[in-house]
């Protein structure tokens, strides 16, 4: 099935953007229940901001015009654990997410 | 007020280490349930090759049965600069037919489902789409023992003498469990690679042609270079049936600390025309990311408690070298906790020494031979990213000069095109690294 996506791709080839990437991912949301929590003021404090580059899900977004407000797209989730190892300064809480919830691969 | 589910062994995570676990206990009689947080095993996993050295042992006939998707007949290693590549590419005619060389391509989600179904054929209770938040603890005297799971949500308790944690790369439960009960950490924190992967579909026949393979044969490449910026880790290309799994596996500290997405690597390495002639027309399926222990033997900690077990992942028993051994060693350490459990019933002692029979029989196979070869593994960070920027270019650069037609002695070519690759190397610091190197493949 080629997408309908087809002729107003606005990448070129076989590059893609990460958005275009998760689209194909399948998930059971569960939108009650975050799985993951950022502690604001710890994130407002911090230099480097490493999730906001590091995750592979694209999950932590600094906020537009809320410099240091990290928002949560905890629906993206891959569920990898990156962002555990890479936040050192323990702004963020990762668990998992309930049973049966969250990112089911097909292939894997 | 729940009831009590009482059993002989929980097992923790329905991945290779857990389900090879709860196949060997249940068939040797035991009761054993596995918990599983995903609606069905394998829905969070991620792999590349499986080695089934150890599956032929438990299940001698998988091969007509298992969900695999093409046997490895022939490995590249691949080296990729701006300019140009350089590409070794090996196989064997014994590779093409059984046992194969013990390597396949397989998808996680649908192979852990399959080892999910024969581990219930043997017998075992699978309870899917429950998640253990933590384990239950009882005080005998001076010492805590494990003595079950406690499920989320769920007021029943489930009960037994001994716990298999088996739940990877991501250990929660695993964590909060070694804080508990003091068990000791290895010399090192763990360090972790991230995998990431894209599944790209694509007629059976184009893949063929496309790597040169016989019908129903498979390849599987692997790339450093260029588009990794220096950074330890590579690229890799395995063909599945109809389908190729494309992907990238980078130290995280690395990537860290240089500031990189794994996006815009993993982009750049598909941007490689070497890499991109592979995919060429196929439509992306799945995206996917993982992260693997790396960390390698002085990262292993404690393995064994009164009533608990850590096998696979989440005792991080992978051999992250040039091997990229994983799931392979996940099944043996599953099948050798799965003896220690048994020996353990049959004794009807779950105390540490008892259980620790797990971790002497892990130290005398194969799995802890090849893992200590790799104790300097952490170190890699340090010697690699020179390696991993320079070599490439200036081999792949030797190469092409070595071949480029220009009217002049060949002698001449030669000696210029030598002294143009080693131009401005220390030369003791390089046989170092790559003396260091050499010891970090394992």
């Amino acid at each position: 099935m080629s997408k309908e996506h087809s002729g107003q791709k606005p990448w070129e080839g076989l590059q893609m953007p990460l958005e275009e990437k998760l689209y194909r991912v399948r998930y059971e949301v569960d939108p009650d229940h975050p799985h993951i929590k950022v502690n604001q003021e710890i994130c407002s404090r911090c230099g480097d901001r490493v999730c906001t580059f590091i995750c592979p899900a694209g999950v932590y977004v600094e906020s537009p015009g809320q410099p240091g407000h990290i928002q949560v797209r905890h629906e993206n989730c891959l569920e990898c654990g990156t962002c555990r190892v890479a936040c050192t300064c323990e702004g963020i809480t990762w668990d998992y997410p309930n049973g049966g919830m969250g990112v089911r691969y097909r292939f894997g | 007020m729940g009831e009590e589910i009482e059993t002989q062994v929980i097992v923790v995570g329905a991945g290779p280490a857990g389900l090879t676990a709860a196949h060997r206990l249940a068939r040797e009689g035991l009761e054993v349930i596995v918990v599983e947080r995903g609606p069905y095993a394998g829905a969070k996993n991620l792999s590349g090759l499986l080695y089934s050295t150890v599956l032929a042992q438990e299940i001698p006939d998988f091969a007509s049965r298992a969900p695999l998707e093409r046997p490895v007949s022939q490995r590249g290693i691949g080296l990729l600069t701006p300019e140009g590549f350089s590409l070794l590419c090996f196989g064997s005619r014994k590779w093409s037919s059984p046992p194969y060389n013990h390597t396949w391509v397989v998808y996680r989600a649908q192979f852990d489902r399959w080892l999910a179904s024969e581990a219930e054929a043997a017998g075992a209770t699978l309870l899917e789409g429950s998640v253990v938040e933590d384990l239950l603890y009882q005080e005998e005297g001076s010492r805590t023992k494990v003595v079950g799971v406690q499920i989320r949500g769920e007021e029943d308790t489930f009960k037994a003498p001994v716990v298999i944690l088996a739940e990877g790369a991501v250990g929660l439960v695993s964590e909060r469990a070694r804080g508990r009960l003091g068990m000791s950490s290895g010399q090192i924190p763990q360090s972790y690679g991230l995998g990431i992967k894209e599944i790209w579909a694509l007629p059976a026949s184009t893949i063929e042609d496309r790597f040169g393979l016989e019908p129903g044969c498979g390849a599987a490449m692997e790339w450093v270079g260029s588009p990794f910026q220096g950074l330890v880790g590579g690229g890799f290309l395995y063909t599945g049936k109809e389908t190729l799994a494309l992907g990238m596996i980078v130290k995280l500290e690395n990537m860290k600390k240089a500031k990189l997405s794994p996006q815009d690597l993993m982009e750049g390495f598909k941007a490689n025309p070497q890499i991109s002639r592979y995919i060429k027309g196929g439509e992306l399926l799945e995206y996917g990311a993982h992260l693997i222990p790396e960390g390698g033997p002085k990262a292993v900690g404690q393995l064994c408690h009164h009533g608990l077990i850590i096998v696979g992942d989440a005792a991080g028993l992978v051999n992250a070298s040039i091997y990229h051994e994983g799931s392979n060693l996940a099944m043996l350490s599953g099948r050798l906790a799965a003896e220690a459990a048994i020996q353990a019933h049959l004794l009807g002692d779950f105390s540490r020494g008892s259980l620790s029979l797990y971790e002497k029989m892990l130290g005398e196979s194969f799995l802890m031979k090849d893992l200590q070869r790799l104790k300097n593994i952490e170190r890699a960070h340090l010697v690699f990213p020179r390696l991993m920027d320079e070599l490439p270019s200036r081999f792949t650069g030797l190469l092409a000069d070595l071949f480029e037609q220009v009217q002049m002695p060949k002698q001449e070519i030669r000696k210029h095109a030598f002294q143009k690759a080693l131009e401005g190397l220390p030369k003791f610091k390089t046989v170092l690294d790559l003396w260091k190197m050499r010891r970090m493949l394992g």
